[in-house]
């Protein structure tokens, strides 16, 4: 454990550059998949990936080196200024549970909309005017 | 009991829930109990109202935690007003939808009830929130029942607005998302007030990056263009009751969170020409597409827009008149156009005929909606002795005040486009040839109720507006002032 304290604590800056430029990585691709994919489900997919970017952004924000839990427990009762930021792993949560949601209600209009239309292809579904 | 805030939320999540177990008992629950709770809701709305005027802010701290950490929901003269106001709106839809499932089979209408009553209490929660994340949990409850009910009938327009709305609503939310992780990073805080205090500290770079962000986000939900492309479908394919619902409530919330977030937490300077800019676009932009629409619902629908394009000028000019304006023309909005779409609904529902045409002769099989649509009509377009004339006189009072000619002159040509449509549809009524059926569905009593209620309110303010202004003016006052928002709530730290 203390060796793998030791190594991040070495590449550290490698490490922050690592995990924000994966979150914002994760949101690009999400965006590239939303704007320019024509299956129904890639779109969808999209949409996650965006929110799992944004999520780890959050939990990234709270992080501090070297920290614990937010928690006060036995081992632990000093620990407090080491301990990491608790409301960005609070709104994450959130955000999780109404993201899980949005994603159930698309997957469901995309299953109706292939039952009418018999394809996934947004270019063949636009009955409405954008 | 003590009536507080938070009954405003707790009342519907609970019957949200209780009414698949209470359909078992009793069938028709699934209808009656969400007109008890939105009833109960109007009157906790004028009750709290009251208490409000009378003593000044409620902020009342949940779960015992204060301010700064806890989530707080706060009532001032400004959120009790609208929240009065969509609670109104919201029971007086629920009493015109209420044998709204004639048209439909069987076991759905639970599930209708229910996602409208959440949307209310959804918006009610935005209005009240005092917490950035929480409205951002407000938000996207009432975005995920909107998206239910615009895909609510099961045909295949149906499901494709709601996947519209949805792929456009969760951009939004992923935008808001990082605007409230820009200010929290910032200023550490999550409260409104808080972050209002502290927001001078933040570098202006950020400042703007997460303006823009909000605004993106924001600007999807109040309907501002070029980010409303969502709304014509979302009103054109939901439930008629639904679509009123949309203009005189979503909307309200939509554009009370835009406005919470520009005069509140940020105190950039510019903002207030880009709303006027915005609003004037999105205006022009609504009402030219609204006069060339083949379709009544998208007709109304694209005329809520120009509205609300109206409002964001009005916000915009930020002169207090002009904020009186925009809130006087919020709730003439909501109480019009809903009335409009009411009306509209039944003879769609008539004529079998969702295009103009359907409109044809209309008066002479359902006379009274015929009036009651003219009146609508005359009164959004801003006739002397209703009540859409007051707040748009109002308007145009506040841009003279300011010297803004152009404004003035653009507002007045924009009404003529508007005076276009809106006479050609009463002209449709009455002066059209039409092709005679007899079989007319009666609208049932419960809505004859609603959409008279509303007749006659739009007809009370046209004439004695003084019984709302002294609301309004204490709203608009209270929008305005940002600091005593903030001492109060930060009072007891």
């Amino acid at each position: 454990m203390n060796e793998f304290n030791e190594l991040f604590i070495k590449y550290k800056d490698l490490i922050t550059i690592a995990v924000y430029g994966t979150a914002i990585m994760l949101i690009i691709i999400g965006l590239y998949a939303v704007l320019l994919k024509k299956h129904l489900i890639k779109i969808v997919i999209g949409l996650s990936i965006i929110d799992a970017g944004v999520h780890l952004l959050f939990v990234a924000v709270g992080y501090i080196q070297n920290g614990t839990a937010p928690i006060f427990s036995p081992g632990y009762e000093k620990a407090a200024n080491r301990m990491v930021d608790p409301v960005p792993q609070a709104l994450v949560l959130t955000a999780i549970v109404i993201g899980f949601a949005v994603t159930a209600l698309a997957l469901s209009l995309v299953i109706r909309l292939y039952k009418h239309h018999q394809t996934a292809n947004i270019e063949q579904i636009k009955s409405l005017k954008w | 009991m003590v009536i507080t805030p938070v009954h405003y939320i707790v009342a519907p999540l609970l019957a949200a829930f209780a009414i698949p177990l209470l359909s078992k008992i009793y069938k028709d629950a699934a209808r009656v109990v969400p007109g008890i709770v939105l009833f109960y809701n109007m009157i906790i709305s004028f009750v709290l109202m009251r208490q409000v005027l009378k003593h000044g802010m409620i902020n009342e701290i949940i779960a015992g935690w204060q301010p700064p950490w806890g989530i707080n929901l706060v009532l001032t003269p400004f959120t009790g007003f609208l929240a009065a106001m969509v609670s109104v709106m919201g029971f007086i839809i629920w009493l015109y939808g209420f044998r709204f499932k004639r048209t439909l089979k069987g076991g759905v209408v639970k599930y209708y009830e229910i996602l409208q009553m959440m949307m209310i209490a959804g918006s009610i929660g935005v209005i009240i929130t005092g917490d950035l994340f929480n409205m951002f949990v407000f938000i996207e409850i009432v975005g995920i029942t909107a998206y239910s009910l615009t895909a609510f009938y099961r045909d295949r327009n149906g499901a494709e607005a709601g996947f519209k709305y949805l792929l456009l609503g969760s951009l939004a939310s992923v935008f808001l998302l990082l605007a409230i992780l820009l200010i929290y990073t910032q200023t550490g805080t999550l409260n409104m007030a808080q972050i209002a205090e502290r927001m001078p500290e933040v570098s202006s770079g950020i400042k703007i990056t997460a303006l823009i962000f909000f605004l993106i986000a924001l600007g999807i939900e109040a309907e501002m263009f070029p980010l409303n492309g969502w709304t014509p479908d979302a009103y054109e394919q939901a439930p008629s009751p639904t679509s009123a619902t949309f203009a005189a409530v979503v909307s309200i919330a939509g554009i009370y969170a835009l406005v919470r977030v520009l005069f509140t937490l940020f105190d950039v300077s510019g903002v207030h020409q880009y709303l006027i800019v915005m609003g004037f676009i999105t205006m022009l932009v609504a009402e030219i597409a609204a006069i060339s629409q083949k379709n009544l619902k998208r007709m109304l629908a694209y005329s809520s827009i120009g509205q609300v394009g109206l409002v964001l000028i009005a916000f915009g000019i930020g002169s207090q008149l002009a904020v009186f304006g925009a809130l006087f023309l919020m709730l003439n909005h909501a109480v019009i156009k809903s009335l409009l779409f009411m009306t509209g609904s039944y003879f769609i529902y008539n004529s079998g005929e969702k295009r103009l045409e359907g409109l044809n002769g209309m008066h002479k099989r359902l006379p009274y909606v015929s009036a009651l649509f003219s009146l609508a009509a005359f009164a959004i377009i801003g006739f002397p002795p209703f009540s859409g004339f007051w707040s748009k006189f109002y308007i145009l009072i506040a841009a003279s005040d300011q010297k803004m000619i152009f404004l003035i002159i653009g507002i007045l040509l924009v009404t003529i486009i508007e005076l276009v449509y809106y006479l050609r549809l009463v002209g449709r009524i009455y002066f059209a040839k039409e092709e005679m059926q007899d079989i007319a569905h009666k609208p049932s009593v419960n809505a004859l109720v609603a959409m008279s209620f509303l007749a006659l309110f739009i007809i009370l303010i046209g004439i004695y507006p003084d019984i709302i202004t002294g609301y309004i003016n204490q709203a608009a006052a209270a929008l305005l002032d940002k600091t005593h928002y903030i001492q109060q709530i930060l009072a007891n730290k």
